[in-house]
């Protein structure tokens, strides 16, 4: 029972970060149908900004109190809206000359992307895995025994919070309402007065700073970031955007946390090496019953 | 003034042409052949997470052969090394590997090659080398079935009879028992073994998993991690379920070896020790790890060169050309080159002063026996393995390496 209690907190966490990076997918994909294989790297872009900010604040040693959350503010502050910001530059350079461009263009361009961004942070980083600096304290609890870090605690929470946070704002605020209908209909958006150019650079904005807080986030959590790491993490997560239903916000999050957790049972009940074997016959055991994916696409189908 | 400078303009741009011509080979036969160089291919990993024991082995190999320059060894011919990378995406590459060997084999000037240093590498390269009668000699390749029966022979289809690949290192039967001793003597009685599912990785935990078993130890689990995994936690978890004193890690830093220790501290694990074998055996490794490096156990499949009397000239003539200290390998490419310069200069005086076949040459370092290297006589067996294996045990502590002991095994 304890085990099983350990390996829910590990898939919890590790499901918290494919969730964040899932959002960022299935609101892409949502407004302008592109599956943004270029995601993945933004997220490890995120955790190399992180490392950029921490190193320039010139972290020593662990921190603690008011310290510990500033930095912690600060440094995810930093990395969302450096992140964000390559999102809408890909977006203004690279996806939107060909937005009327066949769907396979835009496709070919996202994979074209992401190998200029892991080649890139290839060359800032080098090849090998770079340590974080270890500021965040060591703490863990023990519940009943059950071991939770306090980084575990972290990555569930911000997880939560954001996707809280992104709901509220696309259901219940102006720009949200714009993107909703932009995402519905594009050319009668643009009729009613919506600018669609900034609505959909707006998407890659939020999408690629959830993203940038991801790559935060599992810095913390491994110790390490690397310049490859987007590749199967982007894969998981774009499997937990399908999972949950392409498109929808609540249904990224759902996929996420629950391809962390099948991810983490198969390594305790079958053998790790099978975790992927299972997670993608699951996702096709869905998509079989439930072609739109578990909470179904929210948006009309356009096609 | 500048009417001279023109004119070296002018001069450099017809050497350029004249070079690029050659390149692309308008120019006749003969008149490259005023320049006589015989190249020594070395296919290593020399980039990304294995570039920390790749290039102090490349380097152990240029080592020897511009000394073999120095000394003018061949004669009217000067020897080159051709040196490629087989890491891609900062990782050792089957078919990078495959590729740089197909170059060496269509350059006639290539007569020996060195490399590779993975063995998942070796395999894809073997069948070639052995098809171009190219010799190769590995300095730190270690899985068994590279050599053995009945494995070789696939690896051989073209020429079965013939054997072209050698190695200067021990193999992985004899690391995997030496390090099942090892964690004997150490004390552990309870083992969690993980290998990442590349041909050496796995080849040495199958050893270590049976030999530990046949030494009373008891194996709780054997698992196999994928490739570019990076979340070990619900492994560790798994594993630290099980109370093992011990984790053994098959493969290298590069596949997980450093990760899976550093994150062994987030479940819990700080106190148990961590084993593996010449894969983890690199700086990366402590890099990776960080402080979580200490508390590791590794074997490397040679002498530890700054220990052997005989190597003590090579070590401070590496240390004043390199500006660095020797690598776990960088002693058995040098002996590993030298092999092939001296079968190549046999082969030369052989055919009076002519260009040498790679199938002389091939047959010349098939031949070595009682060769003297830094690291001690070596001959190669039936097999091509060499006749005098020698493994090293490590500890890792305050993050540097520290030797424990030297295991010598005598060829069978």
């Amino acid at each position: 029972m304890d085990v099983f209690l350990q390996q829910l907190v590990n898939g919890l966490s590790l499901g918290g970060i494919y969730a964040l990076i899932a959002l960022g997918y299935t609101m892409v994909y949502g407004i302008i149908e592109l599956v943004n294989f270029a995601h993945g790297d933004v997220y490890t872009l995120g955790s190399f900004f992180s490392l950029a900010v921490l190193g320039l604040i010139g972290i020593q040693g662990e921190l603690h109190g008011a310290p510990l959350v500033g930095v912690i503010a600060f440094t995810i502050v930093c990395a969302m809206l450096l992140c964000g910001l390559v999102g809408v530059l890909l977006e203004r350079f690279a996806y939107r000359p060909l937005r009327n461009a066949p769907r396979l263009a835009l496709l070919i361009t996202a994979i074209g992307l992401s190998f200029i961004l892991e080649n890139i942070m290839q060359f800032w980083k080098g090849p090998s895995p770079v340590p974080f600096p270890g500021f965040f304290p060591d703490a863990a609890v023990t519940l009943g025994g059950v071991l939770i870090e306090a980084k575990q605690v972290i990555v569930v929470f911000l997880a939560i919070v954001m996707m809280a946070g992104l709901q509220f704002f696309v259901y219940n605020t102006k720009l949200g309402k714009a993107m909703r209908a932009t995402a519905q209909d594009r050319e009668a958006a643009q009729l009613m007065g919506i600018n669609i150019n900034t609505t959909i650079a707006l998407t890659f904005l939020i999408g690629s700073a959830l993203a940038g807080a991801a790559g935060f986030v599992s810095g913390v959590y491994y110790g390490t970031t690397w310049f490859f790491n987007g590749f199967s993490a982007g894969l998981k997560a774009f499997t937990a955007a399908v999972l949950g239903g392409i498109g929808n916000l609540a249904g990224a999050m759902l996929g996420g946390f629950l391809i962390g957790l099948i991810e983490a049972f198969t390594t305790q009940f079958i053998s790790d090496q099978w975790s992927n074997v299972v997670v993608f016959t699951v996702l096709i055991l869905v998509l079989v019953f439930r072609p739109a994916g578990l909470l179904g696409e929210s948006l009309p189908n356009k096609v | 003034m500048r009417r001279t400078s023109s004119y070296r303009v002018t001069a450099a741009l017809g050497t350029a042409a004249f070079a690029l011509s050659a390149v692309l080979g308008f120019v006749p036969a003969p008149a490259v052949a005023a320049d006589p160089v015989i190249k020594i291919g070395i296919d290593l990993p020399v980039s990304g997470a294995d570039a920390s024991i790749g290039i102090p082995t490349q380097n152990g190999a240029i080592l020897a052969i511009e000394q073999a320059n120095a000394k003018h060894a061949g004669g009217n011919y000067t020897f080159a090394p051709y040196a490629l990378d087989d890491a891609v995406q900062g990782k050792h590459d089957p078919a990078q590997g495959a590729q740089n060997v197909k170059t060496f084999i269509a350059d006639p000037a290539v007569l020996a090659m060195i490399g590779p240093f993975n063995s998942n590498v070796a395999v894809a390269e073997i069948p070639l080398t052995n098809d171009a009668g190219l010799v190769q000699i590995a300095a730190s390749t270690t899985n068994d079935t590279l050599t053995r029966p009945p494995n070789a022979a696939k690896l051989r289809s073209t020429h079965p009879d013939t054997n072209a690949f050698f190695r200067v290192c021990t193999v992985d039967s004899r690391q995997g028992s030496a390090g099942a001793q090892f964690a004997k003597r150490l004390g552990f009685k309870r083992a969690f073994i993980i290998d990442d599912n590349e041909t050496y990785g796995k080849g040495l935990a199958d050893v270590f998993d049976a030999q530990f078993k046949a030494l009373g130890g008891t194996v709780v689990d054997h698992e196999h991690i994928t490739s570019n995994q990076q979340d070990f936690k619900a492994l560790l978890t798994k594993a630290h379920s099980m109370n093992p004193d011990v984790i053994f890690y098959g493969g290298t830093t590069s596949t997980g070896g450093g990760l899976v220790r550093k994150q062994m501290a987030d479940v819990g694990m700080k106190g148990v020790a961590y084993m593996g074998g010449d894969g983890i055996g690199d700086e990366e490794f402590v890099k990776v790890a960080g402080t979580m490096a200490n508390g590791t156990y590794y074997s490397i499949a040679a002498p530890e060169a700054t220990r052997l009397p005989s190597a003590t000239a090579f070590v401070a003539a590496y240390k004043k050309r390199f500006n660095a200290d020797v690598g776990p390998y960088s002693a058995n490419a040098y002996a590993a080159a030298q092999i092939e310069i001296a079968a190549i200069v046999k082969a030369i005086k052989a055919s009076g002063g002519k260009m040498p076949t790679r199938a002389q040459v091939l047959r010349n370092v098939a031949e070595t026996r009682d060769f003297d290297s830094p690291i001690g006589k070596i001959g190669f067996d039936k097999y091509g393995d060499t006749t005098s294996p020698i493994l090293s045990l490590y500890e890792i502590k305050d993050e540097k390496k520290v030797f424990v002991n030297q295991i010598s095994l005598t060829s069978t």
